[in-house]
């Protein structure tokens, strides 16, 4: 009986992977595709106004407020150590490389994820993405490239904002209520924070846009019947997207740490 | 009587041999079935028989465990989505509930099939077009309206305007009439033969609904628990001897199913009436 359950819940996993795996890879080439036919760039434009523009708020105060608490809860410590000059470079380090990216994608994940879901969901269970295929049009290409390339080329875009917003919140706390010099303070972070790990943050930024457009698209289109298929496909979604973003930062983390140690330092050859 | 195996050469569509199981479930069990061009064929029979399964298959929107498709005589389940794109532009599928995309206005939902197949900059015959396949289900005037706002049998008029946007070969509908009141049902029911008559289209329809299979059907076909049980003209399926055949078509409750409710009885063991909750 156990057997049975286990080996069940293993064929299960396996074809489920299998079927993302494909899903991904269609869904990828198709994007890739779709950049070079005009017809679908309309569509895209649509979807990067509903992705990109419309969440740019909601990024944008995610970020402000993570470079503002950063600068609150740092300050008491460094200056025990009269430190306090030297905030800049730990706030906008933080913010560049991992907080900003990795919570900006996260709000991506439940503001846009959750909805990307829903709506391709109640497509499928109202039979609107099998009308689409019944007339000869490929629903990967009609719906999920747009997104997927929406979601792709302006998540990192988003997280330069989030960036920024992160880098003005700490400044502002820093400077005008702990009165820390702004010359001090910029000076630190200027030497302290790289092009390389604003460029890593950034490109981070393309990985997570596509994994929470895939994993959204690819939810929405497998959902269950009902108004509670649509809410677990939602859910699951959710949980997909955030899992995927914490565990690619940390491969990203591991990988961008060795081919800085091994590369970085030729860059004065160059 | 032996059974004649059908040849992809028999009909528009042709299915050889069709099975159809989801896990271990057999949902279509060995069917062959040859659709006559310029008819209308009507499926019959019980909600969860596979009849929509079986539709589904004509266009490859389900591709068969075992058996065959063919269109026209040549083979459709087992090719690749792109040619099938090709093939499925020849086709036009109403669904049950419609469909439409409820982003897009009638107007746009109209034009998604010719835009997708057809690069067309010529914005006033766009226009002619949406208004003369709008005009043939009495739908003119609609244009600009969303989905949302339309009623049941609005809906499933423009879903047949859509579907034939394209001056389709075949059209399948999937249960037209179910859950529309008799008059707009009948009014589905002349448009099937409308089309039939004026654009000699050849058409599948699924229902469970009899007055509109006597009415629209050239050729009825029942499907009972995954297998064809009759298959003939009006007059054949009246007479036919089969027992679950004349219950279907008669709306009449079986034996067992009586004998089962007889003997349930409606005194329960337990029973929670509002008053005892005084």
């Amino acid at each position: 009986m156990i057997i049975e359950q286990f080996g069940e819940w293993i064929v299960g996993f396996v074809g489920g992977t299998g079927r993302f795996s494909r899903f991904a890879w269609v869904s990828t080439f198709a994007s890739f595709r779709a950049m070079l036919r005009p017809k679908i760039w309309p569509l895209v434009l649509t979807q990067m106004y509903y992705i990109g523009v419309k969440s740019l708020p909601v990024v944008m105060a995610t970020g402000a407020f993570v470079g503002m608490i950063l600068a609150l809860q740092t300050y008491d410590q460094l200056y025990s150590m009269g430190l306090q000059e030297r905030m800049g470079v730990l706030i906008n380090l933080a913010v560049v490389s991992e907080l900003g990216p990795v919570l900006a994608a996260v709000m991506l994940a439940g503001r846009v994820g959750g909805a990307l879901t829903a709506e391709l969901g109640t497509m499928n269970v109202t039979e609107q993405i099998a009308a689409v295929q019944s007339m000869g049009t490929d629903p990967i290409h009609y719906l999920v490239a747009p997104r997927v390339l929406a979601c792709l080329l302006l998540t990192p875009f988003l997280i330069i904002y989030a960036d920024l917003l992160g880098i003005l919140g700490g400044w502002f706390i820093s400077v005008y209520q702990f009165k820390i010099n702004a010359g001090a303070y910029w000076s630190y972070s200027a030497s302290g924070v790289e092009l390389w790990n604003i460029g890593t943050g950034i490109f981070k930024g393309f990985m997570f846009g596509g994994g929470i457009a895939v994993i959204s698209c690819y939810k929405g289109f497998t959902c269950r019947e009902g108004a509670q298929g649509v809410g677990e496909a939602c859910t699951e979604a959710f949980v997909g997207c955030f899992i995927t973003i914490l565990f690619l930062n940390y491969v990203f983390a591991i990988v961008f740490d060795a081919i800085y140690k091994s590369l970085w330092p030729a860059r004065s050859l160059l | 009587m032996v059974k004649k195996t059908v040849q992809p050469e028999d009909g528009i569509l042709v299915v050889q041999n069709l099975t159809k199981r989801y896990n271990s479930r057999m949902v279509l069990d060995n069917i062959s079935l040859a659709i006559q061009p310029g008819k209308t064929t009507v499926i019959i029979g019980p909600s969860g028989c596979g009849k929509t399964v079986f539709m589904k298959h004509l266009i490859a929107l389900e591709r068969p465990s075992e058996g065959k498709v063919f269109f026209k005589g040549d083979r459709i389940d087992d090719i690749n989505e792109r040619k099938l794109a090709r093939i499925r532009t020849r086709f036009g599928f109403c669904f049950q509930m419609g469909a439409l995309f409820d982003s897009l206005t009638v107007y746009e939902n109209i034009i998604f099939p010719v835009k997708q197949h057809f690069k067309i900059d010529d914005y006033n015959a766009l226009d002619k077009l949406v208004k003369q396949k709008l005009a043939l289900v009495g739908m003119d005037g609609f244009q600009n309206q969303y989905p949302a706002s339309l009623s049941g049998g609005q809906k499933k008029r423009v879903a047949l305007a859509r579907s034939i946007a394209l001056n389709p070969e075949v059209i399948l509908y999937d249960e037209p009439t179910t859950g529309l009141d008799p008059i707009t049902s009948d009014v589905i029911n002349e448009l099937i033969l409308k089309l039939e008559k004026e654009l000699e289209i050849t058409s599948v329809v699924v229902t469970h609904d009899m007055k509109s299979a006597y009415k629209v059907g050239d050729r009825i076909v029942m499907f009972h628990a995954g297998r064809i049980i009759a298959d003939g003209d009006k007059d054949y399926i009246r007479n036919h001897p089969n027992d679950i055949v004349q219950q279907f078509i008669h709306g009449r409750v079986g034996e067992a199913e009586l004998a089962a409710l007889r003997f349930g009885g409606t005194r329960f063991e337990t029973q929670f009436a509002p008053e005892d909750f005084e």
